[in-house]
């Protein structure tokens, strides 16, 4: 074996006597580290599907402009034209009355009462209509009052909107909600795990103060002395990631998909899928080493003298 | 092998070394005498670069220890074999293990450990103490751990800095005689000590040091003050 392999592997044993020699605190510094991890995949996840939801729910949303019987085709083109002027606006679609009439023809055709009820009268009841489409749902009321304002009401019967209303800004609340509540707590959590770990190093530094002396008296390199406290931070993290992998597993294959059902009904924005989670854990434990990293780095230049 | 040219050291304003000229060859053995705060140990501190030079240059095999690299230090500490009055051996392990942690440290295979680590515990007399703690030892006996540890990495020079100083007069004339046989096999010697008794028998080369300057140098010595 190699003299580089050979004194990583001491580096690993040498981190792993310093978790077995504080093992109360390597219990309170994984705890933290779990919580930590917790709230992060938890809230994540949410702010995923919240997310998810907004845009699925967005793609279905537009607002519909039913036209006076008097207003003719080229007229509406026109206005079609204007309208795509507005920059919020990023498609319309134009449905002319006989078209409405086929396609609710064809989504009640089973349905005889409505057939005949049609039949029965001498005029087509359905107004033309623009199916108009945005990217924002915020930008949405503007363009319902744009339509409503002056400029369109001589050719405009009715604008169809507020149906949709409740669920978006209902979603849209709670996507702001989970980014700022999120942020702070996921901040605030960081900063007491890394605290937490930095106080656990920080003993275990002192606890072998003899040993660190003795070892760069002998010729040990620098980080053949700093390796086993990074190891420590590491199987803090290892172990984190894996308890909230446990934890985690109730919530992802079975809450989230509730919730996701509940905000968007009938779509499966979120159905628990495998390999999603398996990424989840990897980041989880790439948040993990960072913090760790940090904490260790930390403790080791304010106590570690080299 | 080190020479100290217009060596100036500083703790805060107070000069613990004003002007250091030294030249020490290849297999001397030397006694660094003068009263605790002479100097002595800043003098060693800076051989092993656990301190900084304010002034002047030491050079060890022709390398400046004014400009050489944290990273290198580690390497040239392992030409270094140290000993101290506190002796420092860790509590919780065998003298084997207090001698095989110093050849860990620089990566040596555990098959070399277990061939080379007997030897060195042969050498200092302490075969048959290989699996004591140091709470079942003598002073004297931890002190040899300690020298034998200091000589895991087969050091050109070793710093022995008042080894003698919590022994009783047997322990300390054993610890003499081993590093005059250390001496004897080629390895430089660099003692520091305010025992004149010990210096007067050892009749090697004397430096004397007061108020952090040489103010005497002999070559075959008697503890002067």
């Amino acid at each position: 074996m190699s003299k580089i392999l050979i004194t990583f592997f001491r580096i690993i044993k040498n981190g792993v006597i310093n978790l077995k020699r504080n093992l109360w605190l390597a219990g309170a510094s994984t705890l933290i580290m779990t919580i930590t991890l917790v709230i992060l995949s938890v809230l994540s996840l949410l702010f995923v599907i919240t997310n998810y939801s907004v845009k699925s729910i967005q793609q279905r949303v537009d607002i519909s402009a039913y036209f006076k019987d008097e207003i003719s085709e080229s007229q509406i083109l026109v206005v079609r034209d204007e309208l795509l002027k507005d920059t919020r606006i990023t498609a319309i679609d134009y449905v002319s009355s006989e078209e409405a009439q086929r396609e609710f023809r064809q989504r009640h055709q089973d349905d005889q009462l409505i057939t005949d009820s049609l039949d029965e009268l001498t005029e087509n009841p359905f107004p033309a209509t623009l199916q108009i489409k945005a990217d924002n749902l915020e930008d949405f009321s503007a363009i319902d009052q744009l339509l409503k304002s002056d400029q369109f009401s001589d050719k405009i019967k009715e604008v169809n909107f507020e149906d949709n209303r409740v669920i978006i800004d209902r979603l849209n609340t709670l996507l702001t909600f989970i980014i700022t509540f999120g942020i702070i707590l996921i901040t605030v959590f960081c900063l007491i795990a890394v605290l937490v770990m930095f106080n656990t190093l920080a003993l275990t530094i002192y606890n072998r103060r003899e040993e660190v002396e003795i070892m760069r008296l002998v010729g040990a390199t620098n980080w053949y002395i700093r390796g086993p406290f990074i190891v420590e931070a590491f199987l803090y993290s290892i172990f984190a990631a894996a308890i909230t992998g446990i934890l985690l597993t109730p919530i992802y294959f079975s809450m989230l998909p509730k919730i996701s059902q509940y905000l968007t009904p009938g779509e499966s924005i979120f159905d628990g899928n495998l390999m999603t989670f398996g990424v989840v854990i990897i980041v989880q434990l790439l948040i993990a080493f960072t913090l760790s990293t940090i904490s260790s780095l930390l403790a080791m230049r304010k106590y570690l003298r080299i | 092998m080190i020479e100290f040219k217009n060596v100036t050291k500083y703790y805060n304003n107070h000069k613990a070394l004003n002007n250091i000229n030294l030249k020490i060859d290849q297999g001397e053995f030397i006694s660094l005498v003068g009263m605790s705060g002479a100097g002595k140990s800043t003098l060693m501190k800076l051989i092993v670069g656990e301190e900084e030079l304010d002034d002047g240059s030491i050079l060890i095999d022709d390398i400046d220890m004014g400009k050489i690299k944290k990273n290198d230090l580690p390497y040239l500490r392992r030409k270094i074999g140290v000993v101290f009055q506190d002796i420092k051996l860790l509590p919780k392990r065998t003298a084997f293990e207090n001698v095989a942690f110093a050849m860990e440290v620089s990566g040596h295979t555990k098959e070399q450990i277990n061939k080379d680590v007997p030897k060195i515990l042969e050498l200092v007399g302490l075969a048959h103490k290989e699996q004591d703690f140091p709470h079942q030892m003598s002073g004297g006996e931890k002190q040899r751990v300690a020298i034998a540890r200091s000589l895991a990495h087969k050091p050109v020079l070793l710093l022995a800095d008042e080894p003698t100083g919590n022994l009783d007069e047997i322990n300390a004339k054993e610890v003499i005689e081993l590093l005059l046989k250390i001496n004897k096999l080629g390895t430089t010697v660099l003692l520091a000590t305010h025992a004149a008794d010990i210096v007067n028998k050892i009749k090697k080369r004397v430096i004397t040091i007061e108020g952090g300057q040489i103010t005497l140098e002999q070559a075959k010595g008697k503890y002067k003050l």
